[in-house]
């Protein structure tokens, strides 16, 4: 539980922050590490005190949300930094702002309580743009409206370890429309699906199932929907 | 030749398309987006490096473009062309791009797109640029540089490519013996390019208006550059090299190679690439040449001399390079590390400086003494991985053979300092098939292995590994080898054997190469000019990749040679073993013109041959910084000495 002096002040600034970007193009195609490295990287050039881990092989405190899948941008993933000394999110925004690589863009810096629930505590859904092309109108529509009449969608689980298993995409996809806004060339899906520990829907996966994983795409992460923060408070008070 | 309308790539935050652009301009991002799907680590096919140039393709009227002919994973962790990316960006009128070759996968999407080899900085394609250098640094990048070449549309040889395709230059260790690839090239860059690489530019531009051939010959007139359409080879009759004829009497009969008489600044702002690459560090080279004059080591003998980087300026550079690129490892680049004077100062105060910053320091090409043990406790930060030992022979009398200055007994002692400290594991490099090699120095090799892991045991116990590498010998061009013959196939699988049955059992482990990679790398470095048509038939026969295990192609290689596919070699060797045995095979004569005899790296051969006696009688020859061998290099070079150079002072 949270107490006042453990609360930011806008004075002293903070020791936690939470980092709101988006990325796109040459940083749309990176693994989830790779994005970290990109992220201290910047921090280092802006001589941000990042906090690391003890022992001999300290990591830097950054959690991101979520991992973004390989080959896909976002709008506004959320990014949590645990510091060595206190900053204002003004201040840390100023110290990166003049060395973030191409592509990368911060919306929002603020400061969090440092014994706040982890971004990925508080993670409960994700939206995401796809974009796609070699693939018809009619087509399209046919293909999600066959897939939102079923009840049930097995796919078979990633990785060595679950050869052989499978499970429900189906109930992991909240929603799944077509936009009508997306721009020429491309036909667009707006998707939204639940992205807890052990049920994160993956829209390369709906891609699959939908039979379009061939096709040239642009994908985006638009938006994280996170537990509010109300609910949070309520819930960790609660327990106490 | 100019790209006239060109749209420089727009730095697009939001999700936009950008339209369709003409043809002559940039390859479009959606049509090299619309591939990344299908393919492995698609980041290495974006560019959008932190530190890359951003000039304006327009705003420069000479176009450079870079080329790794390999892996962008691998292309982006060679510091020569991170050093001549900056030394060309820093000239206001001019901007330099950098290109990787695809993996196969990616290749064969971009063929059946009929998309072009593009840069990685404007997209621009590869064919667009008036200069395209292409890094030769060993013998396996030779077919991959005529894939290359091909995915960018451009003529492979250079008598078909006029003003209207780039020029294509070399440049790397492999340029002393370039012979196997002259026809593909207009011109290679002879030793360190750093500043001939600006008079190249400079003589270029002045000639843009002029035919190819005129272009050439006023390059042919710059020190250190060899356009090798103007030196023909006469052969004699079943044999090697007899003379070279020189095109235009203006030339010189000789190219010496360049040498930087300080070394070049460090470029601080290195590109930061944003997918994990096979080193990812930032470098500062501490020195270049090296002055332990192993026999073997072709390396150690055309970077000579010696030149050290003053401590302040690493120490300053440091403070830059990890400022400009984040990097969280700063690599201390040199053939020996331990050579550096005060490296021990060096390093402590480094140390000191990155304190509490979390950028560690690594040094490679470290020695087998303690002071390298001493150096690397130090860097470790608690951390003992693995400790790298190249003794390269097993016995006392090859080590001597070879000029590598290490007994079996300080070895040993060396070994147990390395698990008294908590190292867990130590790498062991040697090399087979060297001179006068027997099946008992097998023996001494494994006797040295076993007796290593019996250290290691009974310090470090059973957790403790012992990994044993051999790399079969290659003589190489300008070492003191270079007239030896490459160990044939027979020998080197029953050593190889022999090495099988004795470095087994826990905590022991052996690799090594396959011969028939051996045997490419050493026809590739000893041929000469005739193996054009050969490189050129494998390459079409699907050889690329050569030094990868996954895709390179040994059966389109010997087809290639069992073919034997020009006039002029039918003429030559009546079989491809008469070829492997006339290139490879035979022991060279002191007095035979070798291929690569007109491109000289300043050791003398009079120099190699002396040395080479000295081998035989297994004399050690001292590290030339307390005494001068008289290798050629002072005579030759002695009006470009500074101050860095660490060859004693002659009297």
């Amino acid at each position: 539980m949270s107490s006042p002096d453990v609360m930011p002040t806008p004075s002293a600034g903070s020791a936690r922050h939470r980092v709101t970007f988006a990325t796109s193009r040459t940083l749309a195609y990176l693994s989830v590490l790779e994005l970290g490295k990109v992220w201290e990287r910047t921090l280092r050039r802006g001589r941000v005190p990042l906090k690391y881990s003890q022992g001999f092989n300290p990591r830097p405190r950054m959690h991101f949300a979520a991992p973004l899948p390989v080959g896909c941008g976002c709008g506004a993933d959320l990014l949590d930094l645990s510091l060595d000394e206190p900053r204002t999110s003004q201040a840390l925004s100023d110290a990166i702002a003049g060395v973030l690589p191409q592509n990368l863009i911060v919306l929002d810096v603020t400061a969090v309580d440092i014994h706040a629930k982890s971004l990925s505590e508080l993670l409960q859904e994700a939206e995401y743009s796809v974009w796609l092309q070699q693939v018809g109108e009619a087509e399209l529509a046919e293909t999600v409206a066959a897939f939102l009449e079923k009840d049930e969608i097995l796919m078979p689980k990633r990785g060595r370890k679950y050869r052989g298993r499978f499970y429900d995409l189906r109930t992991l996809v909240k929603s799944l429309t077509l936009d009508p806004a997306t721009p020429s060339p491309w036909l667009g899906l707006r998707m939204r699906v639940t992205a807890r520990p052990g049920a994160t829907g993956r829209p390369d996966e709906l891609l699959r199932a939908l039979g379009l994983a061939d096709r040239p795409r642009r994908t985006t992460r638009t938006r994280l929907i996170l537990e509010s923060e109300e609910a949070a408070a309520m819930a960790t008070g609660g327990e106490d | 030749m100019s790209a006239d309308t060109t749209h420089p790539i727009s730095e697009i935050g939001a999700i936009q398309g950008s339209g369709s652009l003409p043809a002559t301009g940039p390859v479009a991002w959606e049509r090299i987006e619309a591939l990344l799907h299908r393919v492995i680590k698609p980041g290495r096919y974006v560019g959008g490096e932190y530190n890359s140039v951003q000039k304006a393709w327009d705003a420069t009227d000479l176009h450079i473009c870079l080329a790794f002919p390999d892996l962008y994973d691998l292309g982006m962790s060679n510091f020569a062309l991170m050093i001549l990316y900056d030394v060309l960006n820093r000239q206001p009128d001019l901007l330099a791009h950098r290109t990787y070759l695809p993996a196969p996968d990616m290749i064969a999407a971009m063929r059946e797109a009929g998309l072009p080899l593009y840069a990685l900085e404007s997209y621009q394609p590869v064919s667009t640029f008036d200069i395209l250098a292409i890094s030769t640094a060993y013998e396996q990048l030779y077919t991959n540089s005529l894939e290359l070449m091909d995915l960018a549309g451009i003529p492979l040889r250079s008598a078909n490519r006029d003003v209207t395709a780039p020029l294509v230059i070399g440049g790397g260790h492999a340029t002393f013996n370039p012979e196997p690839i002259a026809d593909f090239f207009d011109v290679f860059v002879i030793g360190e390019a750093e500043d001939v690489i600006l008079e190249l530019v400079g003589t270029f531009q002045r000639t843009r208006q002029t035919s190819r051939d005129e272009q050439l010959r006023a390059l042919a007139q710059i020190p250190g550059l060899y356009v090798p359409q103007f030196y023909t080879p006469a052969y004699a009759v079943g044999g090697g090299v007899l003379d070279l004829t020189v095109a235009d009497p203006s030339l010189p009969t000789t190219i010496e190679k360049r040498l930087m008489p300080t070394l070049p600044a460090t470029p601080v702002a290195q590109l930061v690439p944003n997918i994990s690459t096979v080193h990812n560090r930032a470098i500062i080279e501490i020195h270049r040449g090296c002055t332990r004059g192993c026999r073997f080591c072709q390396a150690g003998a055309i970077t000579r001399p010696i030149r050290e980087r003053p401590v302040d300026e690493i120490v300053a550079s440091a403070e830059a390079v990890v400022q400009q690129t984040g990097y969280e490892e700063l690599a201390l680049l040199s053939l020996s590390s331990a050579d550096y004077t005060g490296i021990d100062t060096l390093i402590r105060g480094l140390i000191d400086q990155f304190e509490g910053r979390h950028v560690s320091i690594s040094l490679p090409s470290l020695r087998i003494d303690s002071f390298s043990v001493e150096l690397a406790e130090m860097l470790s930060g608690g951390r003992h991985s693995g400790f790298t030992f190249a003794p390269e022979a097993g016995s006392d009398a090859m080590r001597r053979r070879i000029n590598k200055d290490i007994s079996t007994e300080a070895l040993l002692s060396v070994a147990e300092e390395v698990f008294m400290r908590g190292w867990r594991t130590i790498k062991l490099y040697f090399m087979i098939g060297l001179p006068a090699e027997t099946d008992e120095d097998m023996e001494a090799i494994i006797d040295l292995s076993q007796e290593v892991r019996r250290i290691g045991n009974r310090i470090g116990g059973r957790k403790t590994e012992v990994h044993v590498s051999v790399s079969t010998f290659v003589p190489k061009p300008d070492t003191v080898f270079q007239w030896e013959p490459l160990v044939d196939e027979e020998t080197v699988e029953r050593r190889q054997q022999i090495l099988k049955q004795g470095i087994r059992g826990r905590g022991l482990k052996l690799s090594w190469n396959a011969y028939p990679v051996t045997k490419l790398e050493a026809l590739l470095t000893r041929g000469d000019r005739r193996l054009g048509a050969l490189v050129e038939r494998a390459w079409r026969l699907g050889a690329r990749f050569d030094a990868w295990d996954e895709w390179c192609d040994p059966d389109a290689w010997s087809q290639a040679i069992a073919e034997l596919p020009s006039e002029e070699l039918r003429a030559a060797f009546p079989s491809a073993q008469a070829l492997l045995d006339h290139q490879l095979y035979r022991r060279r004569q002191p007095d035979e013109r070798l291929p690569w005899d007109h491109l000289q790296t300043g050791v003398e051969k009079r120099f190699l041959v002396r040395d080479y006696r000295r081998s035989l009688s297994g004399e050690l020859l001292t590290d030339c910084r307390e005494e001068c061998h008289a290798c050629g290099i002072l005579q030759h070079y002695r009006d470009l000495q500074t101050e860095e150079w660490r060859c004693p002072v002659l009297t």
